[in-house]
């Protein structure tokens, strides 16, 4: 259930770190619907991402019988699980609640934290399988 | 102070609280799975008439507690990976899956484990029977 679940919070943080990149670089159509049509969509991903989190989370505590920590390679994932867990539950929430009031500067605060939050669950996904390769 | 600023903040404050809520939720999970999972197996042997578990089948739980069962289910039933109860395998065919694994089913567990760890978990796959 764990593998299931995990790859979704992954892929979605992923992709909402993408679309706000999009949002960001890429030149406005005329009718002014591109940057928002990105920006609503890394909005979408981002929540959806962290609810999925709390599944993958969930599963895995249920799989490691409440492990937090662990060793050898059940650590290296713990490692960057943690942090990126805290951070996509922060950056989900500033999301929600800023929407489209934020200042640029601020976006693009939140743009690097969603980057870096993205590469932690990266890594998270990489000692993940691992674990499940190696042991 | 500015949205952004109270949105940092309670951000902040809800990444915290759901990490505490995890971290301080998580020790209670791990004696009630355990000593569920003990109490199966303990009974599972029982029905199968094994007289004695064996130090080296008490040692193989152990280690299939903490190396196998995330796959193989708490009672070894079967998850992610399959059942182990009634294992027709000889031996030494177990011996070297444990070992070499099976390639993109199972890791490999041989630098993890030694001869005698194998042969615990084998003593303990032995008591399992349906």
């Amino acid at each position: 259930m764990h593998g299931g679940t995990t790859h979704f919070p992954i892929a979605l943080v992923m992709a909402s770190a993408l679309f706000d990149l999009a949002g960001l670089i890429l030149p406005d159509n005329p009718s002014k619907t591109r940057r928002v049509g990105f920006q609503a969509a890394g909005l979408c991903t981002i929540v959806f991402g962290a609810l999925g989190a709390f599944g993958a989370v969930g599963s895995g505590l249920v799989m490691s019988r409440g492990q937090l920590w662990g060793a050898g390679n059940l650590a290296r994932h713990h490692l960057f699980l943690w942090p990126a867990f805290g951070m996509l539950i922060g950056l989900a929430t500033w999301r929600l609640i800023v929407r489209d009031r934020g200042s640029s500067r601020g976006f693009k605060i939140y743009l690097a934290g969603s980057m870096l939050a993205a590469a932690l669950m990266a890594a998270t996904g990489y000692w993940g399988g691992e674990l499940l390769l190696n042991g | 102070m500015s949205v952004e600023a109270k949105a940092a903040l309670l951000a902040a404050a809800t990444a915290l609280s759901l990490l505490g809520v995890t971290f301080g939720v998580s020790p209670f999970l791990r004696p009630a799975m355990a000593a569920a999972s003990k109490e199966r197996s303990t009974n599972i042997v029982s029905a199968a008439a094994v007289r004695d578990l064996q130090a080296d089948a008490k040692r193989g739980h152990s280690l299939f507690d903490h190396n196998c069962a995330h796959c193989h289910g708490d009672d070894a039933r079967g998850d992610e990976g399959p059942s182990l109860y009634d294992l027709s395998l000889s031996d030494a065919r177990i011996a070297k899956r444990i070992k070499e694994g099976v390639k993109g089913e199972m890791p490999k567990f041989g630098s993890k484990l030694n001869d005698a760890d194998i042969r615990a978990l084998i003593a303990y796959l032995r008591t399992l029977k349906s």
